[in-house]
């Protein structure tokens, strides 16, 4: 009989536990749970994935360690300087805790901080033995685990991680074939859609187990420079297709074929190229080197264009310039990954300039949110007489708060049934098979079987958060010490620890943030188009340029916010009550965050094109006809930051396109004027491609006004339960 | 005068009865309140939550629990 996988990882984690609990009772050391925790928490489904998380785990505690520590030391005698200093801490860890790395780390940190300084505080003197247990059990949690997982059936991540590998540069093959058909008008948008959709989830897998396997496998290790310049340009990569795939709906009546000779030669080698980096990545010495594509184009042929399809066809054309540079990137980055070619030097190009700091309001949000969590529960701790749990509620408004306030996106009411389920599960082991106990045999035994339930039920990542509940309250209610008392009271003290910290979460729900998803996608929607409106405002040549260090970082703050917006909403749209908002469909919403992205993309390719140097006698002549299409851009984003549809949809629809006859227009007199000094091909270049940027825009804009018209927003602006 | 109620030996508080079947019954109000998009004419919906769930508690102490 062959055990599944899921079978031998909850066994691990069960075996683990137990010899932990073991060791901790016969160290006879205080609260062996914290061992059990540990256990509980840092069992993933790889070697590689567990050492990761145990490393993270251990380096947080050793940090709050240290900072619960000096806060005792500083401010023992005067509870509010403590808290102050406490809520510093913890805000700092919360905030860091949704950023790019390291999150672990500082949920640990955070969540063990108060841990520490709530044990420690009303008890100074024993505030370094308690840090130290802490440091000790979380350490014993860790080798157990660690040794367990060596020893019993190991799993390296390498095979997933080079499974992922494979996956993902497939899905790179197939995204840029499903593109390139529809550049030429044969391929499906739904399809590239999907294809997209599962080339972001094979990236997340990919840039999961790429960590792991950093971690577990000495060849990764080796080359982790080159391995992680493959991994930003693979990111460059699918931003680059996805910008390629809006401007070929904006191309979509060219005929490219005629207007660019080399196409089919460059497809061959784009795709023979991606077939290459496949071979490379799985070892296979590459058949041929590359070949340079020009991606030359016919000059009468584009002469032949109206100005505006010339922008499409210049916008289209970078983008597929730069993929045949990207590209040969990669194919570089994965040769110096397998040791074909020893010359590069990855280290040097993954030096990126220092950037400035640039605040998320959505994670400060979350931190206040957290913040005013932590200050309930203490204030509730100090005014109101026997709370329930004591200092151990204030505990445990931040141990789960931390993770809780990091998903807001989770109602509240999600957690009702697996917090109910662990504890009565927990209170009934406790209660009437625990006593029933006599040696460590019989408890070794039953924390063996009640671990590997626990763990092989809710094995799926989508049940994490029922396997956390269910182990942590397992062990916080068994509360298992060398002096073992049963009480009915600790259960139900426990219990009733759970409505109180629901009632906080509920009341933050509202308070400092509204955070119902209707009212938060307002919010952001609202906050993409003052970004938008913003840097409108500052591509004007009559506008005022971004000089100071001010100014620059408000810019770098406003490109930030129109990057990352979209995305954000798209986390929120699942939890949108489409039951009560009958008028709204998701195809709908998906549609609106869509168009979002690709409004975002435009933007960023004319804030690109703006700083590229432009003829000056065409700025001359066409600057004010740019200023009053700026002008109204900039009106109608600003219209949108205050509501999310555009009244006069048919009428911003008919004025663009007067621009847009007007502009071809003024544009055709001049250049007829021109000589051919006054007009290299590289001003007529940077031209086309600011017009194309600016027709972008204007396109993006009319597309997501057609999206968000059709949604029925006055319902999302009712008030509501 | 309210008298406590035992559950397998365990007594509870009749407030906390009380207080429980208030809440039930503010949830399933709220919840018909917004099925039929009612809930828009209060300024402030989550004070209203709180407002009916006060209103019942008292009822249910008043008159249910009370007997």
């Amino acid at each position: 009989m062959t055990l599944s996988t899921k079978a031998k990882e909850s066994i691990k984690t069960a075996l683990a536990m137990a010899i932990s609990y073991g060791i901790a009772l016969a160290m006879d050391w205080d609260n062996p749970y914290w061992a059990g925790f540990a256990v509980a928490f840092i069992s993933l489904a790889s070697v590689g994935q567990s050492l990761n998380k145990a490393a993270l785990r251990m380096s947080g505690t050793l940090l709050a360690i240290v900072a619960s520590l000096t806060l005792v030391a500083l401010f023992a005698q005067d509870r509010w300087a403590f808290m102050l200093g406490l809520s510093l801490v913890t805000g700092i860890c919360c905030y860091m805790m949704s950023g790019k790395k390291h999150q672990y780390f500082w949920q640990a940190t955070g969540f063990i901080t108060v841990i520490i300084c709530m044990d420690a505080g009303p008890d100074p003197v024993n505030a370094f033995q308690t840090a130290m247990l802490r440091a000790e059990e979380t350490g014993l949690g860790i080798l157990v685990y660690t040794l367990v997982a060596f020893f019993l059936w190991p799993t390296s991540s390498r095979t997933g991680f080079d499974a992922a590998v494979a996956k993902l540069a497939s899905l790179h093959q197939q995204l840029y074939r499903a593109c390139f058909a529809l550049a030429c008008g044969q391929g499906d948008e739904q399809d590239v859609s999907q294809l997209k959709a599962q080339t972001v989830k094979a990236k997340a897998s990919f840039d999961q187990l790429l960590n792991a396997a950093l971690t577990d496998s000495y060849e990764i290790w080796e080359s982790r420079d080159a391995w992680r310049q493959y991994q930003s340009k693979v990111t460059e990569l699918m931003e680059l297709i996805s910008r390629w795939q809006v401007s070929i709906a904006e191309a979509k009546g060219l005929d490219l074929q005629r207007l660019m000779p080399e196409l089919k030669t460059f497809d061959a080698e784009i795709d023979g190229r991606l077939m290459l980096i496949d071979q490379k990545l799985a070892g296979h010495y590459p058949e041929r080197s590359l070949q340079g594509v020009e991606l030359s184009y016919d000059i009468d042929g584009v002469r032949g264009l109206g100005h505006f399809d010339r922008a499409a066809f210049a916008v289209l054309r970078a983008h597929m310039q730069n993929l045949e540079r990207l590209t040969r990137a990669l194919f570089d980055a994965v040769g110096s990954i397998k040791g074909f070619n020893k010359a590069a030097t990855p280290a040097e190009a993954l030096r990126k300039p220092k950037e400035a700091f640039l605040p998320d309001l959505d994670r400060l949000a979350n931190t206040c949110r957290f913040l005013v969590i932590l200050w309930v529960a203490f204030l509730a701790l100090i005014y109101v007489g026997d709370i329930p749990g004591g200092a151990g509620f204030v505990t445990m408004c931040g141990a789960l708060g931390i993770a809780l306030v990091n998903m807001p996106q989770i109602p509240v009411s999600m957690l009702f049934k697996p917090a109910a389920a662990s504890i009565s599960f927990a209170g009934i082991i406790y209660i009437f098979i625990m006593p029933q106990l006599s040696s460590f045999f019989g408890l070794g035994l039953l924390l063996f079987i009640v671990t590997f339930a626990i763990c092989y039920l809710f094995a799926a990542p989508q049940q994490g958060l029922s396997r956390a509940l269910g182990l942590a309250l397992f062990v916080t209610v068994a509360s298992i010490s060398n002096q073992q008392t049963y009480s009915f009271l600790s259960v139900a003290t426990t219990a009733l620890m759970f409505p109180l910290l629901f009632l906080l979460l509920t009341v933050t729900v509202y308070f400092p943030f509204d955070l119902r998803p209707e009212q938060v996608s307002l919010r952001l929607l609202s906050r993409f188009f003052r970004s938008s409106e913003y840097l409108i405002s500052t591509t004007g040549w009559d506008a005022p340029q971004a000089a100071t260090h001010l100014e620059c970082w408000r810019k770098a703050f406003h490109v930030c916010e129109i990057a990352t917006l979209p995305a954000k909403l798209e986390t929120w749209l699942p939890h949108i009550n489409t039951g009560i908002l009958s008028d709204t469909s998701p195809a709908q919403l998906q549609e609106l965050v869509s168009s979002m992205q690709s409004l975002t993309y435009r933007m960023q390719q004319l804030l690109e094109e703006r700083d590229n140097p432009q003829a000056q006698f065409l700025l001359e002549e066409l600057q004010e006809d740019f200023r009053s299409w700026r002008l109204g851009i900039q009106g109608s984003f600003q219209n949108l930051s205050r509501t999310p549809i555009i009244e006069e949809w048919q009428g911003m629809c008919a004025q663009l396109e007067g621009f847009t006859e007007r502009l071809e227009r003024r544009i055709r007199e001049r250049l007829d004027r021109a000589s051919e000094r006054q007009l290299t091909e590289q001003d007529a270049i940077n031209f086309y491609l600011l017009l194309g940027a600016c027709q972008g825009v204007s396109e993006a804009l009319v597309n997501y006004a057609g999206s968000a018209n059709v949604i029925d927003w006055v319902g999302w602006r009712e008030e509501r339960f | 005068m309210p008298h406590e109620f035992a559950i397998g030996g365990v007594y509870l508080p009749p407030l906390l009865i009380a207080s429980i079947l208030g809440v039930l019954a503010t949830l399933v109000t709220v919840r018909l309140l917004n099925r039929y998009r009612l809930s828009k004419y209060f300024y402030y919906p989550p004070l209203v939550f709180v407002a009916l769930m006060v209103i019942y508690s008292v009822l249910f102490g008043t008159f249910v629990i009370r007997g």
